[in-house]
């Protein structure tokens, strides 16, 4: 009986793969990541990618793992790649990369709060606090503090039909939104916030925001 | 079944009380049965703007405490037959001493018997104002055309809609025609806007206000004042009428004024 190589290399374009079966036990696979290397031998300084399939790894197997490969092998792992992911990760990014509509005036004292963009429909007054880990947009007044990019995320932006907020923050940039920033009093209509290359806020007309942040678009089709 | 009306603003010194006893005044002299509930607890002052400060022999806490039925706590106001009563506030416990639940059970008790219960609201947003809700079917925010006013009564307004109660509608107190005129303080439009509220009615500032509130005598009793036209305005809304809002201007602008203006601009 040919016994099946459960952990073998594999040139690609991307440089070294090392491929972990996918069907077998769990020790299984770890005895022969410590086995298979006991044999061959590559250079040191080199970096290979590992795959493992459709085999769902916990964070501390996964660690045993590169731990393992990297002793054995004694290679650097640069990326990891797996073929599945929880439902929670999933529902996670899912909703990382989705917007979230809120209806209503968010009155002094409120807080509105979404994992990914934020469309506001209606004001957001003055001591409210609106804030989201993608960007933000209110089809109304916003006059209190917008937090866009909670998670660090510095390529959202705060658009508004009436930028007057109070405080805006973008990423980890804080800023108070003072009457020496002109640019605030001057066009409060159709405006929208975003981080400049100096780090700093910058206020420029909504319809740039297309050519700030191009890959804010996420439409696809049309003509 | 009565329905019961809680009158608040947030911020203090607006004209909550005053408004209560002025509406609940107005709508006993249209022949309703009225009862008016100071929830402000430790900080009484609607008795004293009704002159009914001496009568107090139970009060709000001495009722829900068992000390007396509901019934004796209520003060008769006898310019009125039988249409106006007050339920005074405790002046020695405080705002803890009363809990949501139990003013929502007086409260419907009360509606039972009276056309209109209005709730007296301590400002701020604590327990005396988690309590005057309680029991409350409908809302009316007092503000005044005071940027600080605006705002406390939006964080009001934010925390009325988390309760079953229904659109909160909005009073514009003290209104200083000259000032506004100026476009030195907001203007109507400019608040209701800002809190997107429908309004309920507009009373003008007027000095005689803290003479009648200091002689226990609601304003509404003087009615050829302008301030007691526009809270018998705000009744008549109250009771389902469409009133429309009253024009704050003392005299209309002659031909001539407005020959000038049109030369002016």
């Amino acid at each position: 009986m040919i016994t099946k190589q459960l952990v073998y290399l594999k040139g690609a374009k991307e440089g070294l793969i090392l491929h972990l079966d996918d069907q077998c036990g769990y020790d299984e696979l770890i005895h022969a990541i410590q086995n298979r290397f006991m044999e061959g031998h590559i250079d040191e300084q080199v970096e290979i990618q590992i795959s493992t399939g459709n085999r769902y790894c916990t964070n501390a197997q996964m660690t045993e793992i590169l731990n393992e490969v990297e002793k054995a092998l004694k290679v650097r792992v640069s990326k990891v790649r797996s073929d599945v992911v929880t439902i929670e990760e999933l529902n996670q990014r899912l909703s990382e990369s989705q917007s979230s509509t809120y209806i209503g005036i968010v009155r002094s004292g409120q807080m509105v709060e979404a994992t990914g963009d934020l469309i506001v429909i209606g004001d957001v007054n003055p001591n409210a606090r609106v804030q989201a880990g993608g960007s933000i947009y209110v089809l109304g007044k916003l006059k209190g503090m917008a937090h866009a990019g909670k998670d660090g995320d510095s390529n959202a932006v705060i658009g508004a039909s009436f930028l007057s907020a109070t405080h805006l923050s973008i990423g980890e940039v804080r800023e108070t939104m003072t009457n020496e920033r002109k640019e605030l009093s001057e066009m409060p209509e159709m405006s929208c916030a975003y981080l400049n290359d100096e780090g700093d806020i910058s206020v420029k007309r909504l319809q740039e925001i297309r050519i700030i942040r191009p890959e804010l678009a996420t439409f696809k089709g049309g003509s | 079944m009565g329905e019961a009306i809680v009158i608040t603003s947030g911020k203090g010194g607006v004209g909550k009380t005053t408004t209560t006893a002025n509406l609940g005044t107005a709508l006993a002299l249209q022949g309703k049965k009225v009862c008016l509930i100071d929830t402000d607890i430790g900080l009484r002052n609607l008795d004293v703007i009704l002159g009914l400060e001496n009568r107090i022999i139970y009060d709000l806490v001495d009722t829900l405490e068992g000390r007396c039925k509901v019934h004796q706590a209520l003060v008769k106001d006898k310019r009125f037959e039988d249409l106006l009563f007050l339920l005074p506030a405790a002046q020695t416990a405080d705002k803890n001493a009363v809990s949501p639940h139990q003013m929502k059970e007086l409260v419907d008790g009360l509606k039972g018997e009276f056309d209109y219960v209005l709730i007296d609201c301590p400002a701020g947003i604590e327990q005396g104002y988690r309590n005057a809700v309680a029991g409350a079917d409908k809302a009316i925010v007092v503000t005044t055309p005071e940027i600080s006013a605006v705002r406390d009564a939006d964080r009001i307004i934010g925390l009325l809609e988390q309760e079953a109660i229904e659109s909160p509608k909005l009073i514009i107190n003290r209104i200083r025609t000259q000032l506004m005129d100026r476009g030195e303080t907001l203007d109507i439009n400019e608040i209701t806007t800002h809190l997107s509220l429908d309004l309920l009615g507009i009373i003008p500032d007027d000095d005689l206000v803290i003479t009648s509130s200091n002689k226990g005598e609601p304003i509404v009793m003087e009615p050829s004042t302008q301030v007691a036209k526009a809270y018998r305005n705000i009744v008549r809304r109250i009771m389902g009428e469409s009133v429309p809002l009253m024009s704050l201007e003392k005299q209309k602008p002659s031909l001539f004024s407005k020959f000038k203006a049109l030369f002016s601009k």
